[in-house]
């Protein structure tokens, strides 16, 4: 028996890219209300981690050029060490979620942030997240962008990628 | 008999292991990073006879096994019942690497403890470099792949922000600057028409259609009403833009050709208006309109035009003097007309503007405070940032046949669906409703009277259907008199 579980907090940051607009705008565009065009990351040992057009990137929490999150979401707690985790997300970043292999609808950002929240806690993250890529895709609208839309990479700046070599153990 | 595969002293072997599996096997999906395995393991196994089974799966070493369930480290210690690890779950896997022992001292506080769970610690982690992540990869995520379009780039011009924050820049302020700039800046909805990734998209007919007829439809009320509203509040703001736009729309008279399209468009427009608001305005404001089908008398000199604007807040032409207009518009009217100009078609004078069309004790207001900067008024009517949106929108002939009208440009042949435009917003100031059948519908059997008869002018014969009101002589004696520059 541990004397000391000593636990993390995770969190999940929840941008809306559109700053709004997506909310006043999606029921004339797309014929469905969104609340918003979600990027989120998580925030876990004193750093937010996210997935973006750039590969695995860590940065202070809120020190995105998206400046501080619209929510955040308490994920729960976890065990794992920064260091297993920065393991981890080496791992990540060599396969499942280089830059290269970033998708708009279906390998984005709150995929990473969906896996990593399983991975900390056990838990997903809020549906409604990651339920955006379908919902825009039911739309015709979103059926017509999507060619562009899929070669969309955003990659909020503010962020150092994560390479193996990198350790901010 | 315990066999020692590594430095764990708790290894088990099968043979012990399945003797003790009284219980049910399960099966336990073990996910790494790069894959996943699905393991068959009894339910009331320890950690360690589990991370047995996996370093076998996934050739590696049972103490560079780190296995993550719903946030937990397990310990070899524990059993997987102990975590409620049942048949069909999800167990994460780390294989740790090897070279991170001077960084994990500290760090392993979670998962070191006395006892049997020595493997989990870094500490022991064998110097191997045979581990499945050891080499240093540099190569792995780029760090910035080739850029990719940008569906926002673009903007980059326009308030100087350079490549969106989905590339870099300031993202958020962009995007509160965007909004309030679309709904300030005519510039921008020119330039978000201009960028090749919307044009692209413009390029689907059909799609476009709906998507632009309803925005349209939904949207350039909303937009205009947004505009006077931001007029009225911020007069001079919004009078130096249109200062700025009107002197170079009226920089297109230079062109070659460009007067004259000019000079056509205006004609164009300026009749179904004039007679739109003659019933409007009763007594006849417009006398010197009438007959007038030059701007200016002029010919321009071919050169940029670098005179002053006309001070706006400079004494209005006409003599003030007060005449009760019918309404409680406290504008005074004038009996001299306001002289055309190209940003001013109608010569609209504010106080004109106070009969009959604006009784509404809401849009009283409005026009009082628009009747001290006069030329808002015109300005707004005119809208020349409008033309300048509904041009790139027009660019599908499909669209342009709904509404959407073009900016002034030299080419003949757009001005059908601009006059229509400049018609529906005057019905709509007029009370009326903005969804008239288009032209093309209500005039189809007198285009194809036209059409029969030999004007094969499409386009045209359209025009001269709508300044006419259909009308097909008329439209003939205006097809024949019109000579196309």
């Amino acid at each position: 028996m541990d004397q000391h579980d000593s636990t993390f907090g995770v969190q999940l940051f929840i941008y809306d890219l559109s700053r709004g607009m997506a909310r006043q705008l999606s029921p004339i565009m797309l014929g469905k209300q969104l609340d918003g065009i979600w990027h989120t990351s998580v925030v876990v040992y004193g750093e937010e981690f996210f997935y973006g057009g750039a590969g695995i990137s860590s940065c202070p929490p809120g020190g995105t050029m998206l400046g501080p999150p619209d929510t955040v979401v308490e994920l729960g707690n976890t065990e794992v060490t920064e260091e297993i985790f920065m393991d981890y997300l080496s791992s990540l970043g060599e396969t499942t979620c280089s830059g290269d292999k970033y998708r708009l609808f279906e390998h984005n950002c709150n995929t990473f942030t969906n896996e990593v929240a399983q991975f900390l806690t056990g838990n997903k993250i809020p549906s409604y997240i990651t339920d955006l890529p379908s919902e825009v895709l039911s739309t015709p609208f979103g059926q017509v962008l999507r060619p562009i839309l899929d070669s969309i990479h955003i990659a909020p700046p503010g962020g150092n990628v994560i390479s193996s070599q990198n350790n901010h153990g | 008999m315990a066999e020692n595969s590594g430095t764990d002293p708790a290894v088990e072997t099968n043979i012990e292991e399945n003797a003790a599996a009284s219980a049910t096997i399960i099966k336990v999906t073990v996910k790494t990073p790069k894959d996943k395995e699905e393991i068959a393991i009894a339910e009331d196994s320890s950690v360690a006879q589990f991370k047995e089974e996996i370093s076998k799966r996934f050739k590696a070493k049972q103490d560079q096994l780190v296995l993550i369930f719903a946030g937990k480290i397990l310990k070899d210690g524990d059993t997987l019942g102990q975590h409620g690890i049942k048949d069909g779950l999800t167990v994460h896997l780390v294989i740790k690497t090897a070279q991170k022992s001077s960084s994990g001292s500290s760090q392993t506080s979670a998962s070191s403890g006395p006892g049997p769970s020595q493997g989990n610690t870094a500490e022991t982690a064998d110097p191997s470099p045979a581990s499945n992540l050891g080499t240093p990869e540099g190569s792995g995520p780029s760090p910035t792949p080739t850029q990719p379009p940008n569906i926002l780039a673009g903007f980059g011009d326009l308030s100087g922000l350079g490549n969106l924050g989905m590339g870099s820049a300031n993202f958020m302020e962009l995007q509160q600057q965007m909004q309030r700039q679309l709904m300030s800046n005519p510039e921008m909805l020119s330039q978000i028409m201009e960028n090749p990734l919307v044009q692209s998209m413009m390029s689907n007919p059909d799609l476009m259609r709906q998507m632009i007829v309803f925005l349209y439809s939904n949207f350039n009320i909303l937009f205009l009403l947004v505009k006077t509203m931001e007029l009225a509040r911020n007069p001079a703001m919004m009078q130096e833009m249109m200062r700025n736009q009107d002197r170079a729309l009226s920089n297109l008279e230079s062109i070659p050709g460009g007067y004259n399209a000019l000079r056509r468009m205006y004609t164009d427009i300026q009749e179904p208006m004039f007679s739109a608001a003659r019933e409007q305005f009763g007594n006849n404001p417009f006398s010197a309109l009438g007959g007038n089908t030059d701007n200016s008398g002029v010919q321009p000199s071919r050169t940029e035009n670098r005179e002053p604007l006309p001070n706006p807040w400079g004494p209005p032409d006409s003599a003030a003097t007060t005449t009760t207009s019918g309404t409680a518009s406290t504008t005074s009217s004038t009996t001299s007309s306001t002289t055309p100009s190209v940003s001013n078609p109608l010569g609209i004078s504010s106080s004109s503007l106070g009969n009959g069309m604006f009784n509404s004790p809401g849009m009283q207001s409005l026009m009082q405070q628009i009747s001290e900067n006069p030329q808002l008024m015109q300005n707004m009517l005119s809208a020349p940032y409008m033309r300048t949106m509904m041009q790139s929108l027009s660019q599908n002939p499909d669209i342009a046949s709904q509404g959407p009208a073009p900016a002034p440009t030299p080419a003949a042949g757009t001005n059908t669906a601009q006059q229509q435009l400049m018609q529906q917003m005057l019905q709509m100031f007029a009370g009326g409703n903005a969804s008239t059948p288009t032209p093309e519908v209500r005039f189809q059997q007198q285009l194809e009277q036209l059409s029969a008869m030999g004007f094969i002018n499409g386009e045209a014969n359209l025009q001269a259907l709508i300044a006419t009101g259909g009308d097909i002589n008329a439209a003939i004696e205006r097809l024949l008199g019109s000579q196309p520059s």
